[in-house]
């Protein structure tokens, strides 16, 4: 009787550790996601998508090109805040805005290929 | 942008390769065309036509090289090149090339005052045309002329 009892207190003990550890876990995943989150836009069809884009600061923005010819993103300002390499099919750029900011860019092979980042 | 910058000028949104190349591919196809009618027809004022497209059109090639290399020097930065951009610009030196060696054999021939031009020509002349029109799938297909966009 003893026996069982110290066995049930044992699994009880045990299911909640993995509970608290389990919680724990979820909330520094989150906190992490939080710090180091990134958003995708798709370079296809000559366009890019979302043609606007709104992420809070710290935000990594990865441009990923999903179209059969090469593309580049090149912020519009001077200096260029960013400006990629060529891309070719399914490769991808990112950059990772730390100040609040409109960042309208385009791609310089084709200069009607226009996308703006709001960064709030 | 400057409306006076050069490279503004040049390219954003004022792409002049994609404008001025379309000189050179016209005349050297219709120069050919008229060369090729000149052997068939035996007519010296088709030959004399071919000439001068051919002679116009290898003139028009030189500003369509400079301002490919400087898009290529200023917008990516002289970047390694590969896949279809590097397939275009080797292919376009290889057009101009071809462009200028056709002229250089009909002016040959002219300056020697020679009767009958070089037979060689003809298929010299009708790769050249496959490769400028290769050459130019490939800049359209870049520019998304040939494409969707």
């Amino acid at each position: 009787m003893r026996r069982s009892v110290s066995i049930a207190g044992l699994a009880a003990a045990l299911l909640l550790g993995m509970g608290v550890f389990g919680t724990g876990r979820k909330g520094s995943v989150t906190s992490a996601q939080e710090k180091t989150s990134t958003m995708e836009v798709k370079i296809d069809n000559f366009g890019f998508g979302p043609v606007t884009l709104t992420v809070p600061v710290g935000t990594a923005v990865t441009w990923t090109n999903r179209d059969d010819i090469p593309h580049t993103v090149v912020s519009t300002d001077d200096p260029k805040t960013f400006k990629s390499k060529v891309l070719d099919t399914d490769e991808k750029f990112s950059f990772t805005f730390s100040k609040a900011g409109a960042y309208p860019y385009f791609c310089s092979i084709h200069p009607k290929m226009t996308g703006k980042v709001i960064v709030q | 942008m400057h409306p006076f910058d050069i490279k503004t000028v040049i390219f954003a949104k004022h792409a002049q390769h994609v404008v001025l190349i379309h000189f050179p591919i016209a005349l050297f196809i219709i120069g050919v065309l008229f060369d090729f009618l000149a052997q068939w027809k035996r007519q010296r004022l088709l030959a004399a036509a071919a000439y001068y497209n051919l002679l116009v059109a290898a003139i028009a090639t030189i500003p369509v090289v400079i301002t490919g290399i400087l898009a290529w020097q200023w917008e990516l930065e002289g970047q390694k090149l590969k896949g279809i951009l590097l397939m275009h610009l080797v292919m376009g030196c290889a057009s101009s090339v071809l462009i200028c060696v056709v002229w250089f054999i009909h002016r040959r021939a002219r300056r020697n005052q020679e009767e009958v031009l070089p037979g060689f020509r003809l298929p010299i002349e009708a790769v050249a045309v496959v490769i400028v029109a290769l050459t130019g799938h490939l800049g359209g297909f870049l520019s998304g002329v040939n494409g969707p966009g």
